[in-house]
């Protein structure tokens, strides 16, 4: 994903990334990306949370006006309330 | 709590798997465009690699690997109209509510108020994980799908991984 980023903004498109995982992010540096310490799959919080998932989204979007070199990983304040692990759906089969 | 380590996980999970080491991609560097115009005349497109398909097409193969297929989602469907299928992640929050990981109503609603221009004719969802085949991405699947995004006039793309 973040190379297909890479890709885009060297056409001319510009990206924001929203990435649950930071050092799968911090590799590849798309452009500008967003660290959202929440689960992965839960990028913009949890089912109804629109004020959360407004707030992501602004915090993405603000990235546009504040990045200005290629490759920033900005962290969002964002704390998830329980703690969580790596969570493949293999884990939790039989 | 610290973020988690998802390529030391990955790299214990694909081997219990039986695959073959995965070759992280490292980069030093980074391009960037700066936007046009103001965000409030912005098109905006969203992509996820979330295994994210409407319900009238087929479902991703959740344990996909070198998957280069990339479905153009129409940006006026309806966010009920989705099914998950990607063993990587946990997606029953997701399934309830796929504004969790792909937020279609916000951006729509975003539109709605000004603080985004419009949306562009299609969304997309591909590029899922466990492509070893990178060269293919840079030079074959990513050209052509922002082909497809200068044809919408997007000014601006949202990604999602998952």
């Amino acid at each position: 994903m973040g190379l297909v980023c890479r890709v885009a903004e060297e056409a001319g498109i510009p990206t924001v990334c929203i990435s649950t995982g930071r050092d799968l992010t911090e590799q590849v540096k798309p452009p500008r990306s967003l660290f959202v310490n929440h689960p992965m799959g839960n990028a913009f919080g949890a089912p109804g949370d629109v004020d959360m998932q407004f707030a992501v989204l602004r915090a993405a979007l603000k990235l546009l006006e504040t990045v200005e070199s290629g490759g920033q990983l900005i962290d969002a304040p964002f704390k998830w309330p329980r703690e969580f692990r790596f969570a493949p759906a293999g884990s939790n089969m039989a | 709590m610290e973020p988690i380590r998802y390529v030391d996980e990955l790299n214990r999970h694909y081997a219990s798997q039986g695959h073959p080491p995965y070759q992280w991609t490292v980069n030093e560097s980074a391009p960037l465009t700066a936007l046009k115009k103001p965000r409030s005349q912005c098109t905006v497109s969203m992509l996820t690699s979330g295994g994210i398909s409407m319900c009238s097409t087929a479902p991703w193969d959740p344990m996909s690997r070198n998957d280069h297929r990339l479905d153009e989602i129409p940006s006026d469907v309806s966010s009920a109209d989705f099914q998950i299928h990607d063993a990587y992640y946990d997606h029953s929050d997701a399934d309830e509510d796929v504004n969790c990981q792909f937020p279609i109503d916000r951006l729509r609603e975003m539109v709605a108020a000004g603080e985004l221009g419009s949306i562009a004719r299609r969304f997309w969802s591909g590029f899922m994980g466990r492509i070893y085949n990178r060269s293919k991405v840079l030079q074959e699947s990513a050209p052509a799908f922002v082909a497809e995004l200068q044809k919408d006039e997007v000014d601006l793309l949202i990604a999602v991984p998952a």
